[in-house]
């Protein structure tokens, strides 16, 4: 297709980003994005607190900082009532208020189930554009938050996760991507993007597709949520996690030590997933110390980019 | 055993099989389901329980088939025991620290014996909101502040009104529970299967 461009769009619809960017001066940069969904949990107000962390995401992963949102809202007001909207919005609104970012208006239409989601716009220095491209041989890769929230929301569809494991999920998914968005830009990255559906794996792959690169992870050492692998081994996985493998898997080779349920665990689809960075290997650690010491605790290094051989992801059960 | 789980959508193939097995703990059972995601959940599902399976495809549907020789005496289930009910969710909403009109002190008394009872309710209570005088239940030197804190550890959520100990100056009296504003007062509410009021 001929999309329309011009020259002051730094990040387009080439490479599959996050957001798109376009520069207003040679200071600043707008990135924009868009995303809503249908609830993945019961409560209203933490589907729209989930919602709005996952539709800031992508302005943080392009290295921003979001500035103003605009509500989509689709919502079947002759069968539920208004009040439902209410909550959904105001869990929206938290978030918003967390972020630092302003609610400018937004839209609403009729139809037969609810979904919801934000318009956000941010800034970011032309020159510090982060892009989920051209990851450099060599940066180690840091993930941000656990793995598992697809499988998980589906053993709660079950009514298999205790009380406990729900809340921590809820509250890994209503979690902003700022604190680890602020920590990087003390670090010198190369590559970032945010987790989202199409899993760990899928993500790396559109990292390292076209740029001659590889990537080797160490199984053991990526952070997965708690009963996540009990979960699959029960057969509680998305579909989309067998559509991400099945489209990814010839990228992929796991090591015969890597079990079943890891394996899934990495292609499982997550909704408001971490953020997954590649650090200069002489930044790894001090990076990973920051992110842990401004609260974001699991924060974890997983892996390496290599130079070779090109677009595969090698799994082994741990990385050196 | 065979089941039939064509058209429902991902997990509800893998829970209808999980029911089946637990209730009539067959030793071969066949599924059918519709796509190839259910067929390799219930597969895993039935691997997990011990059964050696096989799969095979007719157009559409897709067929798993499993066999054990051990049947378990039970199956382990991550939370729910068999036949145990949902909780009913019950919130108790108490917008005062006495019980009923009258005699005031009579109305304490009550109120003291109420919060050392409520526990009866069992796994159904599922929150005790705390507005208006209620709050001074929640705050240091109250008779019934270590029967909150015990409901609260046995998984009751405990919710203290912010505005009203704001309005009595309690804020730092405060004891046990979680401070919280009236849309999580609505909120929970609207999503209790029972509300009582006191």
């Amino acid at each position: 297709m001929d999309f329309p461009c011009d020259d002051n769009v730094l990040v387009g619809l080439t490479h599959a980003d996050d957001a798109g960017v376009y520069r207003v001066s040679d200071d600043v940069a707008l990135i924009q994005t868009v995303d809503f969904f249908t609830p993945v949990v019961e409560n209203p107000r933490d589907f729209g607190r989930i919602a709005a962390a996952n539709a800031l995401s992508d302005v943080y992963a392009m290295g921003g900082v979001p500035k103003t949102a605009m509500n989509l809202v689709a919502f079947p007001s002759k069968q539920m009532d208004l009040s439902v909207l209410r909550m959904i919005i105001q869990g929206g609104i938290d978030i918003l208020h967390q972020s630092g970012t302003v609610l400018m208006g937004g839209h609403s239409i009729e139809d037969t189930e609810i979904k919801y989601g934000l318009s956000v716009t941010g800034f970011v220095h032309p020159d510090r554009i982060l892009t989920n491209a051209n990851p450099r041989p060599g940066d180690c890769l840091v993930l941000t938050k656990p793995l598992g929230t697809g499988i998980m929301s589906t053993a709660a569809r079950a009514g298999l996760v205790p009380e406990d494991l729900y809340t921590k999920l809820v509250k890994q998914m209503a979690e902003l991507n700022k604190a680890p968005a602020e920590i990087m830009t003390r670090f010198n990255i190369s590559a970032c993007t945010d987790i989202t559906g199409f899993g760990l794996l899928g993500h790396l792959a559109e990292m390292i597709h076209g740029t001659g690169t590889g990537i080797c992870l160490g199984a053991n050492q990526i952070p997965v949520m708690e009963k996540a692998a009990e979960f699959a081994d029960m057969g509680l996985v998305p579909a989309a996690a067998y559509n991400n493998r099945d489209f990814r898997q010839g990228m992929v080779t796991f090591d015969e030590a890597v079990n079943r349920s890891t394996r899934d665990i990495l292609f499982d689809p997550q909704t408001s997933g971490g953020l997954l960075l590649a650090v200069h290997p002489d930044d790894a650690k001090a990076l990973v110390r920051d992110l842990t010491a401004g609260g974001v605790k699991c924060a974890a290094l997983i892996g390496s980019v290599t130079p070779g051989p090109e677009e595969t992801i090698v799994i082994h059960p741990s990385h050196s | 055993m065979e089941l039939d789980a064509r058209g429902l959508n991902c997990p509800e193939p893998v829970i209808r099989t999980k029911t089946a097995v637990e209730k009539e703990k067959p030793a071969a059972v066949s599924v059918v389901v519709d796509n190839l995601a259910s067929q390799e959940n219930v597969q895993r599902f039935l691997e997990s329980q011990g059964f050696n399976t096989s799969l095979s495809n007719k157009g559409q549907d897709f067929f798993v088939f499993g066999d054990r020789e051990k049947i378990p005496e039970t199956i382990p289930s991550a939370v729910k025991e068999e036949g145990e009910e949902a909780p009913e969710k019950i919130l108790v909403l108490c917008s005062t620290d006495r019980m009923g009109y009258g005699d005031d002190d009579l109305g304490k008394k009550l109120m003291i014996s109420f919060i050392k009872t409520v526990n009866e309710m069992g796994k159904d209570l599922w929150k005790l909101v705390l507005v208006n005088n209620g709050v001074k239940l929640a705050i240091e030197g109250s008779d019934v502040l270590a029967d909150i804190q015990a409901l609260e550890k046995d998984g009751v959520s405990i919710m203290v009104c912010g505005t009203c100990l704001t309005h009595f100056d309690l804020m730092e009296e405060k004891r046990v529970g979680e401070t919280t504003n009236m849309l999580d007062i609505v909120t929970a509410m609207h999503l209790a299967g029972k509300v009582i009021k006191m």
